[in-house]
């Protein structure tokens, strides 16, 4: 590498050189995980700890750009977004000269360059048996004969034939890919900026077959030099990587954007040398670490400490700031809402609270009005949330700020609804059906402390109600069992965006996912068609239309109760620069720097 | 002594069988299907089965109960379904920092409650030992979380004593940066305990007959105390010692997690949160077999201790 850089320094002059100096090994950022990854194989996690390291590591084709609002995708190692065939079937990506791997004693000294052969190995490495990618959803199915592999794979005792040439997956040349998939793929360009689909060196993968977890090697800007699952990793900067300046235009009214701009612009990008990730599993001594300086960024203020720390608007929870005595040393926050959505689940195959009868939709109508939502987002979330009112939320594209999927918290009108519908009180003081046989409703719940507060609040409504309920209490792998096999009453549930569309929400409650993501094991054929309709289309105003149509289907079968869509709050020392919260990015660390006094 | 070794370690056998089947019941038919949670959250019948192949879950249970006998002999538990690396390896990298901190607070424990608890033995019914009771009485009342988190907020933070939290490289280093804050917390929990502990074995050697004919003979308090009475106090005591050995593989788990200690401990509590039953269940054999050496370790050093045991 030394006489590599010497060689262009003779060739470039000094100041070339100087002006693409690599980070200072000395700037190190320590940041904090609130829980634990799990590996940095990206085929094979589905955490958004590892993701958040990982995405320092492996370069998708296609990335974000950091300021944009709401997300954008740009090129990332490929020359331009894709050359789209004109039936939408055939994309084509031109990748970028000259990106190289980070040095692995796998290359044998020689630097090894990304070609279009390491994007189509990363690909169809999701699809193979053998790795058991939680992520293969997002290739099984879509492209050109991608299923056929991983079908042979499976009846020929797991050997995924990567040699094979497929239409879907394609290297055309050693710079040129090409994908082509079975029907419109709306989320396609999505997924090819999720650290998931990130190029991968087929030798590094092979040469490290029994622990690629611990061995990642990518072509961003740090590699890994230490992890010690759970507890602590560390990045190095990638000598092998590409000098870039920062150069990012924010929209004139965004305040963080222009913060970030004035800066970063002109730094050459990456100026971090080194990273240190912990991985604190109680609250107490992150945030101590934290206020005596030896973390620089903590990940995300921890929920028991956000009325400690920040002072959120009650009437207006986008409006928060640091609490004073923090301010006044300086600390920083950046905050954005998460991608993501909670609700309360009715299950579409229950006995009592499934199925599309007006009695059965009148008793979801009514106790989901019964909740007081607002007080137990005030309580347990502290304010840090706000209401879900779409089944794509705020910040990805299709969601309608403007519609109300919920009918108004209003407990007497509930209680009408179930007289109106015959649900009467029988002699024991609870609730029957329209044709008279006493039901409890199966209220299934996580077996921690929250779980256990949010039924504090479900149990008040039920009572007021009249409606006898039973808690189940259950460890998180018999909950997703339960949600999964459509044996539950009512749930909470939660999803957090892979992509920023709205494709990756509004499929929750297409029946085809019923055992699957659809664990409100909902089926409406009115939502079906309007569903699958979405799927031809491209993000736009017609789409947008279709989508709006299906909130109301779910709206007017009260399929869900209201949940909230969280703040992720980012908390920074004085001297961290360019730091902010990207709706996608798990981490910020390659944009930001260090300016100590 | 040779035959009873023996006789002990096929002893073993049965033993170990025992603590398999509970572990492998507890874990393998109790404990939930961590597949669920390892396909991830667009898991399909056919992700979920593909998962359950490769963790072997799909297997009767007789043969997974094979595999795991097979993996008890071998000492070789495969790979953690958390973090997907070699069991082996990570409980390899674990042991160091556990046993830095559990073995520094270990001694340290000995060090001061033995010669506390002769000394209150000694004093048996005076104001010392109804001050140090009371002060024992008061330091076991108290949750170690308490500690814990007054400790680090007030020596760490507020004084600047210590590192809030943190570990680095080297024994060394760690033993004398890291380690004092969780050691401390950790004798705040255990001195109370251990001291009065040791103290009933000091006053039930210092009523045996010999001591007061050793007083009779003219020897000093001194010599009858040292010489007599800790001797024969020390064997419950090491036999105590001995018996939590084993413990100190385990790891000190509240103290690990809350000082970011990348130990055996913090191991235990990952793998507890996230299934990841290979891990848990090389840890309950590799403590039940510890346990079962040294139980028969500190039945030989009692024996070398004192020549009246037979061992049978």
């Amino acid at each position: 590498m030394n006489m590599y850089k010497a060689a262009l320094a003779a060739l470039l002059g000094v100041s070339a050189l100087t002006a693409h100096a690599d980070p200072d090994p000395d700037k190190v950022l320590r940041a904090s995980f609130n829980a634990p990854e799990t590996g940095y194989d990206p085929a094979k996690v589905s955490d958004v700890y590892s993701h958040g390291v990982g995405e320092n590591i492996f370069e998708p084709l296609l990335t974000y750009d950091y300021v944009a609002r709401p997300a954008k995708l740009i090129p990332n190692v490929v020359t331009a977004l894709p050359e789209v065939s004109a039936d939408g079937s055939t994309y084509i990506f031109h990748l970028r000269h000259g990106i190289y791997f980070s040095p692995d004693p796998i290359f044998k000294g020689v630097k090894r360059e990304l070609t279009a052969a390491d994007a189509a190995y990363g690909l169809k490495r999701l699809a193979d048996p053998a790795v058991a990618s939680p992520s293969n959803y997002l290739v099984l199915g879509h492209f050109v004969g991608v299923d056929e592999l991983a079908d042979a794979a499976g009846k020929t005792g797991g050997k995924f034939d990567y040699d094979k040439v497929v239409e879907g997956i394609k290297a055309v040349d050693r710079y040129t890919l090409q994908l082509k998939v079975k029907t419109p793929y709306p989320g396609l360009q999505y997924i090819l900026a999720m650290p998931h689909t990130s190029p991968q060196a087929r030798e590094v993968i092979e040469g490290y077959a029994s622990n690629t977890p611990a061995h990642p090697v990518g072509t961003g800007p740090y590699m890994l030099q230490d992890w010690k699952p759970g507890v602590k990793t560390v990045l190095i900067y990638n000598p092998n990587f590409r000098h870039e300046v920062f150069n990012f235009q924010p929209a004139a009214d965004d305040a963080e954007g222009q913060r970030v701009a004035k800066e970063m612009n002109g730094k050459t990008y990456p100026q971090i040398g080194r990273i240190e990730v912990t991985v604190f599993t109680e609250e107490q001594p992150m945030w101590l670490q934290f206020k005596s300086q030896q973390l620089d960024e903590l990940y995300g203020v921890p929920q028991p400490l956000i009325r400690g720390v920040l002072t959120i608007d009650p009437n207006n929870p986008r409006r928060a700031k640091i609490k004073d005595e923090y301010a006044k040393i300086g600390l920083k926050l950046s905050r954005a809402l998460d991608p993501e959505i909670t609700y309360f689940s009715f299950n579409g195959k229950d006995p009592i609270l499934g199925g599309l009868g007006k009695p059965q939709i009148a008793l979801r109508r009514a106790i989901a009005m019964s909740f007081d939502e607002q007080s137990a987002m005030r309580d347990i979330r502290r304010n840090n949330a706000v209401r879900v009112e779409y089944i794509t939320p705020p910040g990805v594209q299709g969601h309608n700020p403007h519609f109300r999927m919920f009918f108004p918290y209003n407990r007497p009108q509930a209680q009408a609804l179930l007289d109106q519908f015959g649900y009467k009180i029988g002699a024991d003081g609870y609730r029957t059906t329209p044709d008279g046989k006493p039901f409890t409703i199966d209220f299934l719940s996580n077996e921690g402390a929250i779980g256990r507060q949010w039924d504090e609040y479900w149990q008040e409504a039920f009572d007021v109600l009249k409606l006898r309920v039973s808690f189940r209490h259950v460890a998180f792998n018999d909950l997703l069992k339960a949600m999964r096999s459509c044996t539950y009453g009512i749930t909470g549930a939660a999803w957090i965006a892979d992509y920023p569309d709205g494709d990756n929400f509004q499929m929750l409650m297409w029946s085809k996912n019923i055992g699957a993501e659809n664990v409100s094991c909902y089926s409406s054929p009115r939502y079906d068609k309007l569903y699958e309709q979405s799927q031809q289309l491209h993000a736009g105003p017609e789409r947008d239309k279709l989508y709006d149509a299906m909130n109301k289907v779910v709206s007017e079968d009260s399929a869900w109760a209201p949940g909230e869509t969280r703040f992720r709050n980012r908390m920074m020392q004085p001297w961290v620069l360019g730091d902010e919260v990207h709706p996608i990015f798990q981490t910020s660390w390659r944009f930001t720097d260090i300016q100590k006094k | 002594m040779l035959s009873y070794i023996i006789r002990r370690v096929l002893q073993m056998i049965p033993t170990l069988f025992g603590v398999m089947l509970l572990v492998f019941c507890l874990f393998s038919v109790f404990g939930g299907d961590p597949s669920l949670v390892l396909a991830g959250k667009h898991m399909t019948p056919a992700t979920l089965a593909n998962v359950r192949a490769q963790l072997g879950l799909d297997q009767p249970l007789t043969t997974q109960f094979m595999i795991f006998v097979k993996q008890v002999f071998t000492l070789d538990f495969g790979t953690s379904w958390g973090s997907q690396q070699p069991v082996r390896d990570v409980l390899a990298s674990r042991v160091g920092p556990s046993l830095t901190l559990s073995g520094a607070l270990l001694v340290v424990d000995l060090l001061l409650a033995v010669p506390l608890a002769a000394l209150v033995a000694y004093f048996r019914g005076g104001l010392t030992d109804r001050i140090v009771t009371i002060c024992c009485t008061l330091a076991m009342s108290i949750s170690a979380l308490v500690y814990i988190v007054a400790g680090q907020y007030l020596l760490a933070y507020k004084w600047g004593l210590f590192p809030v939290g943190g570990w680095g490289h080297g024994f060394w280093t760690n033993l004398l940066i890291y380690v004092p804050l969780p050691m401390l917390m950790g004798l705040m929990v255990s001195l109370g305990p251990d001291i009065r502990f040791y103290r009933s074995f000091f006053v039930e050697e210092m009523n045996h007959d010999y001591v007061r004919t050793a007083r009779a003979k003219g020897l000093s308090e001194q010599k009858v105390m040292l010489k007599h009475v800790l001797r024969n106090a020390l064997i419950p005591v090491v036999t105590t010692v001995m018996m939590s050995l084993p413990y100190l593989l385990i790891g000190a788990l509240v103290l690990e997690s809350f000082f970011q200690i990348p130990g055996m401990g913090n191991e235990v509590v990952r793998a507890m949160n996230n299934s990841d039953f290979p891990i848990i269940k090389a840890i309950t054999v590799y403590v039940a077999l510890a346990t079962m050496v040294f139980n028969l370790l500190a039945d030989l050093i009692y024996k070398l201790i004192d020549p009246r045991v037979q061992l049978k």
